[in-house]
């Protein structure tokens, strides 16, 4: 079942524009053990959100349950005018994920991985866009190498031209900085700059800096609870001092 | 689905020479520890053997099936691209299938030089069309079985343990059949019955992982 | 967070009596119909008139232990079901117990089995299709509890399970009718007791076992469930406290 998204009208007022991604009174436990209570927020089409959170607040589990990865155990998901129970498959189509793991095969070349995911989603063009996307990350030269002996930002940089090889409408990170050298980071940032007006995102993220730099929405989660939720891009300084008031313990990055 | 199947074959390589290897070393073991006297009475045995044989082969393939997803955690990479979950199951069981097929192409010309004479030959159709159908039953059960015990501790060890008796019908008529095609080369006639279980064996799994294999794989 | 007082208060103020009752008046009921079934059939019944003479009598318990082990394992098979539907811990809780049962009497019935094959037959195991089926079937069973065991993931554990239990109960009747299909060995399949059709009395006598077997299995199987609901109350009282 789609809702329909609705242009503004030319007379002044606008029709109500259906978020890209509207998550409501979200959900989640493993057996008796529930991760996540009453989570609700929803992101604009080109929006950005970051997450904020200490480890184990339910920040993956966030993440994971948006990309379909998870059923909930209450509340319901939208992303892009698709619930997640009713419409998975279209969900699937419109999300990129990149996460530590970059879910790529070992044995396989860069462009084998790549070529493999095309064929699942369903991308036209594959070869070309293949191409396209393996520069763009830099990874042109070692395309027809062995995925097991690429460093960690290798992987990571694939992981992005894997993530991104279906034009996803929405990007869901989940602390893609982790582990890289200064290189790699650089050219993720970079990427992600470049893409930023493309798409909407929700990352998670433990760096302060690299979490506010592209933020238009920020949030807080702490022990399966939204703490903190504000639109806009915090100061640094300002926002430091909001995470220490919010959260029971740990300081970011 | 089908590209699925392409690239899962691509790479286990290593899987498709386990099972080879482990069925061929399997015939010599039986052959070493069933000395039985020359005659008519090996018959009887030598079907059982086969797809005893043929069993735990599927057993080690079907337990590599998932081992590249899940220890390499890019299950949930398959899991987030948009495709029916129905689908993924088939095109595992169709790799899975694919794996037994190829082994037993190479295994069964070998095991009729090391122990039957060429009843086999004679009766080509039958066998086929029976080892057709067991291998379905195997590949459906065994895939299903597979995906719930790749999540769980003892992985390797669990699958045994639920898969065997589970498929020991399926034993029970592929078995025979292959004795009794080995021993006096029964046609067509004679198998039907064994045929038509094994028909209704398949469907049956078939149907229950087409309907719980969403449950079976997702969380 | 309540008070530890208040949270205990709660519990025990919670009527347990009367279903408690109610299982003590069905166990009471079963332990009452199997003895009048087995009176009637260990006394009033005419010995069998073939060569199995008074053992036949173990068919008494034999064949009501293994319909109730089929009950059970079909109350498994449907609670597995409305499991996998709702996804109400009930369910999964109803079907161990009635699994575990299951088990209990499928062994029982082995047991009684052997007892009265070898009576029949003088061998204690001749791999015919009741006895080897069931066999099978407690193995299958056993291994519903060897997967719970191995699941790591309580969420998904449940959910594994009720899967076996399905697939394990539709194979039940596959597996009988495969061990029938064999050709190798002929044996009498014995449903009933052998002999000239079924005198009344003994005829009562089975009908008591059966009813009585049965009542026993629901009586245990609410046991089951109480000491069970009780566990999980003990354990929501610590969880409340701990935290």
């Amino acid at each position: 079942m789609r809702r329909d998204d609705q242009a503004p009208v030319g007379d002044g007022h606008a029709a109500v524009i259906e978020p890209e991604i509207r998550v409501e009174g979200l959900a989640k436990a493993f057996g008796r053990r529930e991760v996540l209570r009453d989570v609700s927020f929803t992101v604009a089409r080109g929006g950005f959100l970051t997450l904020f959170g200490p480890n184990g607040a339910g920040k993956t589990t966030t993440l994971r349950l948006v990309a379909t990865l998870l059923r909930p155990s209450a509340g319901s998901v939208s992303v892009a005018g698709y619930d997640l129970k009713d419409d998975p498959t279209p969900v699937r189509r419109a999300i990129g994920v990149i996460s530590h793991d970059p879910l790529l095969y070992r044995d396989l070349t860069a462009q084998e991985n790549l070529r493999f995911y095309a064929d699942m989603y369903g991308v036209e063009d594959a070869a070309r866009r293949i191409g396209d996307l393996l520069e763009r990350v830099e990874l042109g030269h070692r395309r027809h190498d062995v995925v097991s002996a690429f460093s960690k930002g290798m992987l990571q940089r694939l992981a992005i031209a894997r993530a991104l090889l279906h034009k996803p409408r929405v990007l869901l990170l989940d602390e893609p900085h982790s582990g890289l050298d200064a290189h790699a980071v650089d050219i993720l940032d970079g990427l992600l700059g470049e893409i930023r007006a493309e798409h909407t995102f929700v990352m998670a993220t433990h760096s302060l800096r690299r979490g506010l730099e592209l933020a238009d929405q920020v949030m807080i989660l702490d022990a399966g609870r939204v703490v903190f939720r504000q639109a806009g891009r915090p100061a640094e300084a300002d926002f430091a001092a909001i995470y220490r008031e919010h959260v029971r313990e740990g300081a970011l990055a | 689905m089908v590209r699925k199947d392409l690239v899962s074959e691509l790479r286990t390589r290593e899987t498709v020479v386990s099972m080879f290897l482990f069925v061929v070393l399997a015939m010599i073991v039986f052959h070493y520890a069933f000395t039985v006297p020359a005659g008519g009475r090996l018959s009887l045995l030598t079907g059982g053997m086969l797809w005893v044989v043929f069993v735990f082969g599927a057993l080690l393939g079907l337990n590599r099936s998932f081992a590249h997803e899940k220890d390499e955690g890019c299950l949930d990479g398959l899991l987030l691209c948009p495709v029916d979950r129905v689908t993924i199951f088939l095109a595992k069981m169709t790799a899975n299938l694919v794996f037994l097929g190829l082994i037993q192409l190479v295994a069964v010309p070998l095991f009729a030089l090391l122990f039957a004479p060429g009843r086999i030959v004679s009766h080509l159709p039958v066998f086929v069309v029976l080892t057709a159908l067991a291998d379905l039953g195997i590949s459906a059960l065994g895939t299903l079985l597979a995906t719930v015990s790749m999540n769980t501790r003892a992985r390797d060890l669990l699958l045994p343990i639920v898969f065997l008796p589970l498929v020991i019908p399926l034993l029970i008529a592929a078995a025979s059949g292959t004795s009794a095609v080995l021993a006096g080369g029964a046609g067509f006639g004679a198998l039907l019955g064994r045929l038509a279980f094994l028909l209704v064996y398949d469907g049956v799994f078939l149907v229950l992982a087409y309907g719980t294999y969403d449950l079976a794989i997702g969380e | 967070m309540e008070s530890a007082s208040t949270a205990a208060t709660k519990v025990m103020a919670r009527p347990t009596t009367p279903k408690l009752a109610t299982t003590t008046a069905i166990l009471a009921a079963a332990g009452a119909l199997l003895t009048v079934g087995l009176a009637v059939g260990f006394w009033v019944a005419p010995t069998d008139a073939s060569t199995l003479g008074f053992s036949q009598k173990i068919f008494y318990v034999h064949a009501p232990l293994g319909e109730t082990a089929l009950l059970a394992f079909g109350v498994a098979f449907v609670a597995a079901l409305l499991y996998l539907r709702r996804g109400d811990d009930r369910y999964d809780r109803l079907g161990v117990a009635a699994v575990r049962l299951g088990l209990l009497f499928g062994l029982l019935v082995m047991i009684t089995g052997v007892i009265y094959d070898r009576a029949a037959w003088g061998v204690w195991w001749d791999w015919e299709p009741r006895l080897t089926t069931f066999l099978i079937v407690c193995l299958l069973y056993s291994a519903y509890f060897v997967l719970r065991g191995a699941v790591e993931d309580e969420s998904r554990r449940a959910t594994y399970a009720a899967l076996f239990a399905v697939v394990a109960f539709v194979d039940v009747p596959i597996t009988f009718f495969s061990i029938r299909l064999l050709p190798a060995g002929m044996h009498p399949v014995v449903i009933g007791p052998s002999g000239s059709g079924m005198d009344y009395r003994d005829f009562i006598a089975f009908a008591a076992g059966l009813a009585g077997m049965t009542l026993l299995f629901v009586g245990l199987l609410r046991l089951e469930l109480g000491i069970e609901a009780l566990r999980e109350e003990l354990r929501e009282l610590k969880h409340r406290l701990g935290r």
